[in-house]
């Protein structure tokens, strides 16, 4: 199917490598930050939706 | 250190919920009259303010704006401010923000009936309008950003990249969309013509359902679902790299809403190929939200609010993996121009931003006036009646897709078109219309139901405007931070991540409009293609106002059974004059690219007068009005010197004599038309428009006569 699809495609191809290749490259970036990143930190920012320092929820506040 | 004391500002919250809520109605109502309209013309009450053309803008626009619009800007005042431990920057700019976004619905619901529109979709309003929305944007942005600064968490959460890419990105297609040069106080010409309006146009509208349908929704999907189900998202990391890939990929999908015009093949096969890539970040958002509910689905049967979430997320799966599917040139051939895109468009915002706003309104109001829902069972009631008032729009919208896409390409054993009418088509599907409304009319229905549920928590409860809060104030950063990890300094960085978000939607944006907007043999000329003349070009503008655009394409794509229908495929360099482009994306009826010369004068004034008398069975409204208002002949100067500032290529100083040329030519259809019997004088709008209709797509015959 895909080769089917990439003979079928019209005009110049350069583009569409080259916007697949940029693609690729910020898409592997961006993985690669994500491995490196602290599951300490990764709980903490998780975690912060549920903290909302009313009133009601005041016990859930950092120290 | 002691904590700050602050109040949340829950005022400005329940304003924007109130607008969600009544914008919704009127939205939606208007929706429901248009669809009757596909049935029953007569339903336009025999108004030239109420026809479908007109009309047909305000519901989009009221829906995509002012309900949609409204819901984001509740759910990001509310969640902001919590998400960042602060009331928001200033409430003289939430005012502002509030009574600006309400000013320019208004301005909608006057001018688009009145025909004022630019005729771009989702961006027809004027160019008074596009300024006051982008003050009122800008407005919204100092006070989002305001309020990121002073915050007293650290960090930012993943919803709010969402908001900040939604701002920033919004911003972007706003401004490039809207270039357009006036011609006086409520008419102006986009600057770019033909394929290059084009693909600006469908650069910002597909990049409008990206950035205003979308990203707004997945950052409240990431507070509001935690919220509702009191459990962090499934997946942090997965929010990071579904974030960063979708912004960078949706910008580029645009083109597949012009899949087999003239755009150049490159630019096509790039949108579709980053549409199919799509569904991988689109997907990742969906099922990240999905599988929050893991383990606590026991929650999901007692509570509406995650009800509504758990269907939004799966119309929303639904939308974006039909999205790549109809951006396949295979079956984009049968599906675009048809109603399976109107179905398409409609599980997305009925499912995803309908029920994603109801379940939100439903979790907040009660919050914000400490109190419970007043009725659980009215919101059960409206849940089940949304859910099928989704299905009975869109199964029968789906079905009269095919039928008719299918229909429309059907040849018989001899080799000619099965279905040579066009409107015999239009009529196999009139049951499904009818069907679509009650769907409409059900969904609508639990709208109401769910207003006056609101109203009545409301009223048991009472309004916290200012919610008290507590949170330590943010210490200065320690030497250490400077060995953070990229991305978690991101995080702290607002104006960064702005930057960051900016840089990957440019990327996109140039590489793909940036060839065709400046390399001019991506658009080769064609020597007999001459601008419209004067009477032309005022009915060209008549063709806009009444909104002709919203029904007939002017674009015939390179099929068998389009050229067979409608005449020769449609060419670049036909549209060079054409600001702004008139293509069309849906085709409720034929195509007009090669109308001109197909009638007579007189089969065009009695089929505007009465679209029956021509065509038995037609849903076309009648457009009587023409025949008696007077053409206004005081604006044709300021239009071709507008023209000619554009590189129209007018003779120098032709705008002085231009209103003479236009008295000829409407002269001479006058006298044709008395040749049938059929008095009227030269200066009626009717005679402009059959001027405009006649000539289009004649330029290329002219040429080929020339040639032989």
């Amino acid at each position: 199917m895909f080769r089917q699809f990439t003979e079928h495609i019209q005009g110049n191809q350069v583009y569409l490598l080259f916007s697949l290749f940029i693609f690729l490259v910020f898409f592997i970036v961006v993985t690669l930050l994500l491995f490196r990143l602290r599951k300490q930190h990764v709980d903490y920012m998780s975690d912060i939706p549920l903290q909302d320092c009313t009133e009601e929820n005041i016990n859930l506040l950092e120290p | 250190m002691q904590p700050d004391k602050f109040y949340y500002d829950n005022k400005i919250v329940r304003n924007f919920g109130i607008a969600t809520v009544i914008w919704g109605i009127i939205g939606m109502l208007v929706g429901l009259i248009v669809a009757i309209q596909l049935y029953k013309p007569e339903m336009n009450m025999h108004n030239q303010y109420t026809t479908f053309g007109r009309v047909r803008p305000l519901h989009t626009n009221a829906v995509i704006f002012a309900f949609v619009g409204n819901a984001i800007f509740m759910g990001i005042y509310y969640s902001l401010q919590r998400l960042m431990k602060a009331r928001m920057f200033s409430d003289v700019l939430s005012k502002i923000h509030f009574w600006g976004w309400q000013l320019i619905i208004v301005s909608a619901v006057i001018t688009l009936p009145l025909g004022l529109t630019t005729s771009h979709e989702y961006a027809e309003l004027e160019w008074p309008i596009d300024i006051l929305i982008t003050i009122v944007w800008v407005v919204f942005g100092i006070n989002m950003f305001g309020t990121i600064i002073k915050r007293r968490e650290r960090h930012i959460y993943v919803a709010v990249w969402f908001y900040i890419a939604t701002f920033v990105t919004i911003a972007v297609l706003h401004i490039v969309n809207s270039v357009e040069i006036p011609v006086s106080f409520f008419k102006s010409y986009m600057v770019f013509a033909g394929v290059q309006d084009a693909l600006v146009q469908w650069w910002y509208g597909h990049n409008a359902v990206a950035f205003f349908l979308t990203t707004p929704y997945l950052g409240m999907m990431y507070y509001f679902l935690p919220k509702m189900a009191n459990r962090p998202i499934y997946s942090y990391k997965l929010s990071i790299l579904h974030f960063w890939a979708l912004i960078f990929i949706y910008i580029w999908a645009g083109p597949h809403h012009l899949l087999y015009t003239t755009l150049p093949g490159w630019a096509q096969s790039l949108g579709v190929v980053f549409s199919v890539m799509l569904i991988a970040p689109s997907w990742g958002g969906m099922i990240n939200g999905l599988l929050t509910l893991r383990g606590a689905w026991d929650k999901v049967r007692d509570d509406v609010t995650l009800k509504f979430m758990v269907v939004g997320l799966t119309a929303y799966g639904m939308a974006t993996f039909e999205g790549p599917m109809l951006s396949l040139k295979q079956v984009n051939a049968i599906g675009h121009f048809t109603d399976w895109i109107i179905a398409h468009v409609h599980v997305g915002a009925l499912g995803w931003n309908g029920f994603l706003t109801f379940a939100i309104l439903y979790w907040l109001v009660p919050r914000i006036y400490k109190t419970e829902l007043y009725s659980k069972k009215m919101a059960s009631f409206h849940f089940w009646i949304g859910t099928l008032g989704i299905l009975f729009y869109a199964i029968p919208m789906y079905w009269a897709g095919f039928t008719q896409g299918l229909m429309l390409k059907e040849f018989t054993p001899e080799g000619i078109l099965k279905y040579p009418s066009f409107l015999e088509t239009t009529m196999r599907i009139l049951p499904m219309h009818v069907m679509r409304s009650v769907g409409g009319a059900l969904y609508l229905t639990g709208v109401i139901v769910m207003a006056y549920n609101l109203y009545k928590t409301a009223v048991q409860g009472k309004l916290v405007a200012n919610e008290a809060a507590e949170a330590m104030p943010l210490p200065k950063l320690n030497p250490e931070a400077g060995t953070e990890r990229w991305h978690r300094r991101l995080e702290r960085k607002p104006i960064w991540f702005l930057i960051a978000s900016l840089i990957v939607i440019l990327i996109g944006t140039f590489v793909e409009l940036m060839p065709t907007l400046t390399i001019s043999s991506n658009i080769p000329t064609i020597a007999s293609v001459k601008p419209y003349t004067p009477l032309e070009l005022q009915g060209r503008d008549i063709y806009i106002r009444e909104g002709c655009v919203n029904c007939h394409s002017q674009t015939v794509r390179p099929f068998r059974s389009e050229t067979e229908r409608y005449g020769e495929y449609s060419k670049a360099g036909e549209f060079v004059y054409d600001h702004p482009f008139l293509w069309g994306s849906k085709r409720t009826g034929p195509d007009l690219q090669r109308e001109g010369g197909k009638y007579g004068n007189s089969w065009h004034y009695n089929h505007l007068m009465d679209p029956r008398l021509m065509s038995p069975g037609s849903i076309m409204p009648n457009y009587d009005w023409l025949i008696t208002q007077k053409l206004d002949t005081t604006s044709t100067a300021a239009k071709i010197r507008a023209m000619q500032k554009l590189g129209v290529p007018y003779p120098a100083g032709y705008d002085k004599i231009a209103n003479q040329d236009l008295d000829k030519q409407a002269k001479g259809i006058s006298a044709d038309l008395a040749k049938d019997h059929i008095k009227v004088k030269s200066n009626k709008e009717i005679v402009a428009i059959i001027a405009y209709l006649q000539r289009l797509g004649t330029d290329i015959k002219a040429g080929k006569t020339a040639n032989n």
